[in-house]
């Protein structure tokens, strides 16, 4: 039976990969061109981008460190407002349905929608025009995170098991120890599913939000002017390290989660 | 009691909404102050209070922006040391870069936004504008312009000797040389169109503007007879009377401010960008034989053509929209579909693809596009000299 399962896992890690590695072959000898009909120039081959990589490396980084900074700490604010709010909603339920539903309607603003405007807004805030940027577009990103915070935790705060709720008020436990013993306990793993939408979703908004910022830095800047300046091989090494940063990002989250909910489930 | 709930609802969702909004402000503070630590704070505190102090005095000598008879030097050195001298980027920096770089001062700038909020509300004190467009915007006072009047002055690239050509005509080399009778005829057209323009620039505002405009009729007309002067004047301020000419002179300092200023992370890209010459962007030969021609052009290779423009419907743009009304395409046999850009459409990319034959673009962007491998080609030089001016406030 063990060994069934460990074979499964192995395939399905097998399997990607080996479909990845297909997949590099097929684009570095420019099969993959001939097969969506592209040319080496707007779909530069996997050596060139790499190369691109490795001579910018330095550069790269610093742009790297400024996108990571506001996904970040938008990320984390922004969640930690969400179960803030969240918080609130399930200690007044009355009209906290009715809140979270508005907040809900702020997740549907497009994040293109907001970034020009928030950029506007903070026009005061410093003098410098990097930390006004930035204060920017950690806005726009904790708008992003917050509403799949708040709405998921909630959930987790008011879906308890009927009968555990019954037995600790047969007990006699006062609406404090309920919500601390049940009711945060609960919602952990509802914050983690929130997680594994904001954390993808807070690189995304860093990136977009980059495209607006009055000081000019990110990887998602750095794409726009690439494109724009038909530098198709520099903008496509952006965008790969775009996707490192939210695969690492992910990947960090599920190793987190593995963690902390070991043998909940 | 049901309306009672019904009212419990809507205040709840009042209440609800209000405490969002506030405790979003006071997240927005927050994350500022959590960038600067609690060390820095005392500093940033003290050299606030001494820039205060010195920001004030000037004030009180010389009033925020800047008087009529400053010279360049002083304000380019002021703006540059204060951090706000504004551009759009992603490729329309390089004049503005060298300006800096001529009065010694680093080639950084702000990201300045597709209208002219930031320089209105003073985040950007030097501000880039066109003359045809983002000028007029500040200057006028029709309907979405800014009316300020003679209360603004700017410095014009040409004549700080860092001028760079922009709206050219440009193809592939594969098109030009597959086509080079429909090339001809196109060129032949374009500028009949675009000499009839600016003999006529009221009319032209008005064709522009009935051909899906993005702007209104008044700025329209403005544009027509700014961009008349872009067409006709070259950067040393002589009149140009042959429409699409290429200088060389011209080029040749585009292409050496552009081999300076476009930086590319791409190494292979780079070295091909310091190789270019000037036969690698530009073709002479099809401009002179369709203007050393009678109009009339035999044994067309293809009929049908489109051009990409670099950006929205506008007067920049009159000539192809004036030879598509009066009929001056059809003369020569061609069928044309102009087909607007605007945003972050790739004018050499869509050229390049082959989605279009033709296309509108400055001619640093084309010298970048051929330094990734393009292979593109300028066929014409409608723009004889940089519309780009850095615009500024004068003390009132």
């Amino acid at each position: 039976m063990k060994k069934l399962r460990d074979k499964e896992k192995l395939t399905s890690i097998l399997y990607p990969v080996i479909f990845g590695v297909v997949f590099c072959i097929l684009w570095q000898t420019e099969v993959l061109h001939l097969l969506i009909g592209a040319d080496t120039f707007t779909l530069p081959v996997p050596t060139r981008i790499i190369g691109i990589l490795i001579d910018n490396f330095a550069v790269i980084m610093g742009h790297v460190k400024a996108t990571l900074t506001v996904a970040l700490i938008g990320l984390v604010a922004g969640s930690i407002f969400g179960y803030f709010l969240a918080i609130i909603a399930t200690l007044f339920p009355k009209w906290g349905v009715g809140g979270l539903t508005i907040a809900s309607a702020f997740n549907a603003i497009p994040i293109i929608a907001i970034a020009p405007i928030l950029n506007n807004l903070t026009k005061d805030v410093s003098k410098d025009p990097n930390t006004r940027s930035m204060v920017a577009k950690i806005l726009v990103v904790m708008i992003c995170c917050t509403v799949s915070m708040s709405i998921n935790a909630f959930r987790g705060f008011t879906e308890v098991k009927p009968f555990s709720e019954d037995l600790l008020k047969s007990y006699a436990a006062s609406k404090k120890t309920i919500f601390m013993k049940l009711r945060i306990p609960n919602s952990l793993p509802y914050v983690f599913i929130a997680l594994r939408i904001s954390v993808p979703g807070s690189v995304i908004a860093a990136l977009v939000s980059e495209y607006f910022a009055e000081f000019i830095i990110g990887v998602g800047r750095m794409i726009r002017e690439n494109i724009v300046l038909a530098q198709y091989a520099s903008a496509w090494a952006y965008i790969s390290v775009a996707c490192v940063i939210g695969i690492s990002m992910y990947i960090l989250l599920l190793a987190a989660e593995g963690i902390l909910l070991k043998g909940r489930k | 009691m049901r309306k009672n709930k019904a009212f419990q609802k809507v205040t709840a969702i009042f209440l609800s909404a209000a405490l969002l909004m506030a405790t979003l402000t006071a997240c927005g503070s927050e994350a500022e102050v959590s960038e600067t630590t609690s060390e820095t704070v005392t500093e940033e505190v003290a050299e606030e209070v001494t820039e205060e102090v010195t920001e004030e005095a000037v004030v009180e000598e010389t009033g925020a922006y800047y008087s009529a008879d400053q010279s360049v030097e002083e304000i380019v050195l002021d703006a540059a040391a204060k951090g706000q001298v504004g551009n759009w980027g992603l490729g329309n920096e390089y004049e503005v870069q060298a300006l800096l770089a001529k009065y010694g001062q680093p080639t950084t700038y702000l990201s300045q936004a597709f209208d002219m909020d930031g320089f209105d509300d003073d985040s950007i004190l030097l501000a880039s504008a066109m003359t045809y467009n983002e000028l007029g915007l500040v200057k006028n006072s029709y309907e979405g312009a800014y009316g300020y009047g003679d209360a603004v002055s700017y410095i014009d690239m040409n004549d700080e000797g860092v001028a760079m050509l922009e709206d050219n005509l440009f193809t592939t080399k594969e098109f030009a040389e597959a086509n080079p009778n429909t090339v001809k005829a196109f060129i032949y057209a374009s500028m009949k169109g675009w000499e009839y323009a600016c003999a006529n620039p009221e009319e032209a505002a008005e064709i522009v503007f009935n051909y899906g405009s993005s702007v209104s009729a008044e700025h329209q007309a403005y544009m027509a007879a700014e961009v008349k002067k872009l067409v006709e004047t070259d950067t040393t301020g002589a009149t140009v009377t042959e429409y699409g000419k290429m200088d060389d002179a011209a080029l040749q300092q585009t292409l050496d401010l552009a081999k300076q200023y476009i930086a590319l992370s791409d190494s292979v890209a780079a070295e091909a960008l310091s190789g270019l010459t000037l036969d690698d962007i530009r073709a002479t030969s099809y401009w002179e034989e369709a203007m050393s021609s009678e109009g009339v052009f035999e044994g067309l290779e293809k009929t049908d053509v489109s051009i990409q423009l670099k950006w929205l419907p506008q007067a920049q743009f009159m000539g192809y929209y004036v030879a598509l009304e009066k009929g001056f395409y059809e003369e020569v046999g061609l069928t044309v579909n102009i087909v607007s850009g605007g945003g972050d459409i790739g004018e050499t990319t869509a050229v390049y693809t082959g989605q279009v034959d033709f296309g509108v673009t400055w001619v640093s962007n084309l010298i970048a596009a051929n330094a990734g491998g393009m292979g593109l080609i300028e066929v014409a030089q409608v723009y004889q000299r940089s519309g780009l001016v850095l615009t500024y406030k004068l003390n009132q």
